[in-house]
């Protein structure tokens, strides 16, 4: 699903057609139908907690895809991820506290500060690079975080500006179950967006912008132009992220959006790997999860009330330890040890692929 | 290689082993916290966290209440917004609290209010401002016991300034950079031009600052006679001290923390007050020496001063679940804490006495302490304010 | 003439803060995001320290000041050394994780609330008064003085030092200067050394001054535009750029509106990014692929 390499043996294709299509051999039919029907299962079997962690995981893998293709694959560092989240979140709560608008309003008018914002986040992009466009977009951050902080405090929304939950038809939507459909489904449609992107010219494009910049402006890519349009793309996305969480928890408030949520998102597409958007989903549920499992695996230990006063510290330590011990072992990420995985199965009997046509 | 993918395969089996665990069969009053025990804000919120955490297991170890123990799960939120609503979901959801209380930033409480009002599970406020929402007319799932509150500390800190203040009052504020404070002292400034003062100058500063006296400069410079802050208690102290060191003379009230018991001592600043709900150790009640006792007996990183706020916590628990009886639910405590009437044997003025309308308290009592003669005294005590 | 103090003490804040950034980044290009966590690390070191010599100051800072080369060494000989050759943004990630492992390390040893070192070491911190009515604190002013000693150091150390040439080289070609003979890991873990030193001097005359709490770190991300601004493989950059940053923020709080002080160093940053992205004294760089 995201190579255009086959992958089983004895599988040609015999036509464009079949060259185009997303899903090629049988066992991805029958392993995306698992996925599909475990999936749809989840929320009939799992705890109102677990359905929690799954939408937050959703949530999460709409920025993480929308940063993997901006960063994975454009080659574009950014550090404002948590001020395009805070945008749309934004922009979703001063619409519907001040004139009521409807999910419906403000769903697009996410997306459309997005746009925007993405433009201006992009421009920087044109003239910086690296280290120093992930400084200006962090500046952005500051700016956008900053704005918001005088909304709330000019219009007196002191703890954060609370939200109704969105209706339509006069069916409300509070129900953990379908907030897990609905975010799945958000969640599913970004990343068929991102696959098709990727499988188009502007993907190609992208790639050769990060690859090397004289290079695709030879090849005759208009780099500006892609450039822009990465980020564009990338913070609307990011942006209708942010409204969904906004009605999802049902509030926005700047503090939810510090440089911390930034770092996180780059964590998730490092820790994923970089330039695969498995890598960016495996990221988004590894890193959400990650302090949860923490603090469930510590309190099986025995004895442990008795630390009750210092687990939480272990906590945070033990998540910056897994995080050091991910970087410096496991630099492929997360996508690595699948891939791993999936050779081990695909080669088995044998241990090593041959040289030919190994990837890279 | 192997070695990796085995790393990866176990990783993948404990995260789903341990999201999967069942919650423990409920013998026990299920009391769930969320609070800001890590990050950079903690260093009010964990000490009052530790000290309702010694108050409870304390009452454990007496029997607990009504023959069961209370069984309080902690949580984490690092002040984070987002962090405190999924704690709160997984308090509520799948350790099935049937009370949530709240011991963190002002940041947090807009998602915890939201996942409680969804799921009908009364909010507690314990070490946390006390929000607006628990003042008359209440919204009928949030109480608040913690000392400080907009609006009432304002007026009872400018009436202290107008009764000790000799001539014409020219008076200062410093706030910090976030909307909670700053709308206090906006409120503190209008209301102080209503009583006859002049306003001279308003700073706020933002969290992180690595020198305040820029910020303190500009005080001075407009030559205030008094300052008033209400802050956290980073900011009025510091910015006291910035003045001090620009050589401003003037007298300080701020909002009696936490840490005024000691920072008082290490300050001995004699121009210096501290107004505040609870009553300092240095009254040596009885129930001051039970707290130092305790707190020893508990081993707990914190000084017994810092302790008072998660104390009255853990007490109104305590009563609250007494009343509602064995077997309790989440409407049943909700009731219970409504009817609540709590003496706080002397750490507070009066009794907390919440009633359907008002879950902040019927009357509010201040004392103000400052440094004098080698100690903490005591300046003016209990002043009561009738909450309406 | 207090606003020139101000502004003087601001700026040897960031300065100092700066040339850690700047020191690691002109080496071997990684951004060290922990340096603020290594700079709280060192003012509580000096909590340690000051229980192990009671009654001795000097030596206690002397010790926390030693043990903070020590612990930027390590830092380097145990993670950042496996994270060489990866991506600029892992290695930027993993000083990251490195910064949220010390800040949990701290709460777990000297807890969540606020200390004073100064109050532990049993040391004063009287006001001082200038010429023209200026007021400074006198570890403030200390710190001003240390500000102005490091950087003279350093800038002797870079130029003249044996080992200082042979960092200058490495930053400049680590392939050549392998080549002649220099051991890398040394040159690194040596600039890491003394960048969490400097680090570390800030972070101990800042807590003797105010006390030392968690939100310490931020501070030293609000001198990063200083670093930026001045260039961050220069070390006269850094020294420019904290004085450009402090100066915008002490008349703006002044003659504006003290809430700017937060988005200032940014603006200023996103100013200089549009300008002249490599900062006034910094070398133009090579393409910086991800």
């Amino acid at each position: 699903m995201f190579r255009s390499t086959p992958r089983a043996s004895g599988y040609y294709r015999t036509g464009y057609g079949q060259d185009l299509a997303l899903i090629q051999t049988r066992t991805e039919r029958i392993s995306l139908a698992i996925l599909v029907t475990l999936a749809i299962a989840l929320p009939f079997i799992a705890g109102p907690f677990l359905l929690d962690l799954a939408c937050q995981v959703f949530l999460a893998s709409i920025g993480a895809l929308s940063l993997m293709l901006l960063t994975g694959y454009a080659g574009q560092i950014s550090l404002g991820h948590a001020g395009l989240i805070a945008a749309g979140a934004f922009t979703t709560g001063i619409l519907a506290r001040e004139i009521a608008a409807p999910f419906w309003i403000t769903l697009p008018a996410s997306a459309l500060t997005g746009i925007l914002l993405g433009l201006i986040f992009g421009l920087p992009s044109l003239r910086l690079r690296g280290l120093y466009l992930a400084v200006s977009t962090l500046a952005l951050h500051f700016i956008v975080i900053y704005l918001g902080g005088e909304y709330e405090t000019k219009r007196g929304f002191s703890t954060g500006i609370l939200i109704d939950p969105p209706s339509l038809a006069g069916f409300k939507l509070t129900d953990g179950r379908a907030w897990y459909f609905v975010l799945l489904l958000a969640a599913a449609a970004s990343l068929m967006i991102c696959i098709n992107l990727l499988r188009s010219s502007s993907g190609r494009a992208w790639r050769a912008v990060h690859a090397r910049e004289t290079v695709a402006e030879a090849l005759g890519i208009n780099v500006a132009g892609y450039k822009l349009l990465v980020f564009v793309i990338s913070s609307s996305m990011t942006s209708v992220a942010g409204c969904l969480f906004a009605y999802y928890r049902g509030f926005v408030s700047i503090e939810a959006f510090d440089l911390f949520l930034s770092i996180q998102y780059v964590a998730m597409i490092i820790i994923g790997g970089m330039g695969s958007l498995l890598g960016a989903l495996l990221g988004a549920a590894f890193v959400t999860l990650f302090p949860y499992l923490i603090e469930s695996l510590l309190a099986l230990l025995p004895n442990i009330q008795k630390f009750a006063g210092d687990i939480f510290a272990v906590n945070y330590t033990a998540f910056g330890v897994v995080m050091i011990l991910f970087l410096v072992f496991e630099p492929l990420g997360l996508v690595g040890i699948w891939r791993r995985l999936q050779n081990y199965f695909l080669l088995w009997p044998f241990k090593y692929r041959p040289l030919t046509g190994a990837r890279k | 290689m192997f070695k990796r993918t085995l790393l990866g395969a176990l990783s993948a089996c404990g995260m789903t082993l341990a999201l999967a665990l069942p919650a423990a069969a409920q013998d026990a009053y299920v009391v769930g916290l969320t609070g800001a025990l890590t990050g950079p804000p903690s260093s009010t919120y964990a000490p009052a966290v530790d000290a309702l955490r010694i108050y409870i297991d304390r009452v454990n170890g007496a029997g607990g209440v009504n023959g069961h123990k209370i069984k309080l799960i902690l949580e984490d939120d690092s002040a984070q917004p987002s962090k405190a609503a999924a704690n709160t979901k997984k308090l509520i959801t799948q350790d099935k609290a049937i009370l949530v209380v709240n011991a963190s930033l002002s940041s947090t409480y807009a998602p915890i209010m939201q996942e409680t009002k969804n799921a009908g599970v009364p909010l507690l406020f314990a070490s946390g401002v006390c929000p607006k929402s628990v003042y008359p007319p209440a919204d009928p799932l949030q109480f608040c016991t913690t000392g400080y509150a907009a609006n009432y500390d304002s007026q009872a800190a400018l009436d202290f300034i107008k009764a000790t203040a000799k001539g014409d009052i020219k008076i200062g504020f410093s706030a910090m950079a976030i909307p909670l404070s700053r709308g206090e002292i906006d409120h503190a400034e209008s209301l102080a031009k209503t009583m006859g003062m002049t306003p001279v100058d308003k700073e706020v500063i933002p969290p992180p600052t690595a020198d305040y006296t820029p910020f303190a400069t500009k005080l001075k410079n407009a030559a205030p006679n008094w300052v008033y802050s209400w802050a956290p208690w980073v900011t009025q102290v510091r910015t006291l001290e910035a003045l001090r060191k620009l050589g401003w003379t003037g007298d300080m009230i701020a909002w009696a923390h936490l840490e005024s018991e000691a920072e008082l001592a290490r300050l001995k600043d004699e121009n210096f007050y501290v107004i505040g709900a609870n009553a300092l150790f240095q009254d040596g009640l009885p129930i001051h020496k039970d707290i130092e006792a305790a707190a020893k007996a508990a081993g707990s990183k914190y000084p017994a001063t810092m302790m008072t706020e998660g104390w009255i916590g853990g007490m109104a628990i305590e009563a609250a679940l007494k009343s509602a009886g064995w077997p309790a639910d989440a409407a049943k405590v909700r009731t219970a804490l409504e009817n609540l009437k709590l003496d706080t044997k002397g750490l507070r003025g009066g009794v907390i006495e919440w009633n359907k309308t008002n879950h902040f308290r019927t009357r509010v009592d201040y004392r103000v302490y400052k440094w004098s003669g080698g100690k903490i005294t005591r300046v003016q005590d209990w002043k009561t304010y009738t909450v309406k | 003439m207090q606003l020139f103090i101000n502004i003087i003490v601001l700026a040897s804040i960031y300065a100092l803060i700066a040339c850690g950034y700047v020191l690691i980044y002109r080496v071997s290009r990684v951004l060290n995001l922990a340096h603020g966590e290594l700079m709280m690390l060192g003012a509580y070191l000096v909590l340690a320290t000051a229980s192990l010599f009671a009654g001795h100051p000097l030596v206690a800072l002397g010790a926390a000041v030693l043990l903070s080369i020590v612990v930027g060494a390590m830092v380097y000989v145990f993670l950042m050394r496996k994270m060489t050759g990866e991506m600029v943004l892992a290695a930027i990630l993993t000083t990251v994780a490195l910064g949220i492992l010390i800040r949990g390390v701290i709460v777990l040893v000297w807890s969540a609330q606020q200390q004073y070192p100064a109050q532990a070491l049993n040391l004063a911190n009287p006001s001082l008064t200038l010429v023209g009515d200026g007021h400074i604190s006198l570890w403030s002013a200390v710190l001003v003085a240390t500000n102005i000693l490091v950087y003279g150091a350093l800038f002797g150390f870079l130029r003249f030092g044996r080992w200082g040439m042979r960092m200058r080289a490495a930053g400049q070609n680590p392939l050549l200067a392998a080549q002649r003979g220099i051991n890398l890991h040394t040159v690194y873990a040596l600039a890491w050394g003394l960048s969490t030193l400097t680090g570390a001097l800030a972070g101990i005359l800042m807590a003797l001054d105010s006390g030392v709490t968690g939100s310490m770190p931020i501070i030293a991300l609000k001198a990063f535009p200083a670093a930026l601004v001045g260039g961050l493989d220069s070390l006269a950059g850094g020294l420019v750029g904290a004085l450009i940053i402090a100066t915008a923020e002490v008349l703006l709080i002044y003659y504006v509106d003290p809430l700017l002080s937060d988005v200032v160093p940014f603006l200023v940053l996103l100013a200089m990014l549009i300008v002249r992205p490599w900062g006034l004294f910094g070398t133009r760089e090579e393409l910086d692929r991800v």
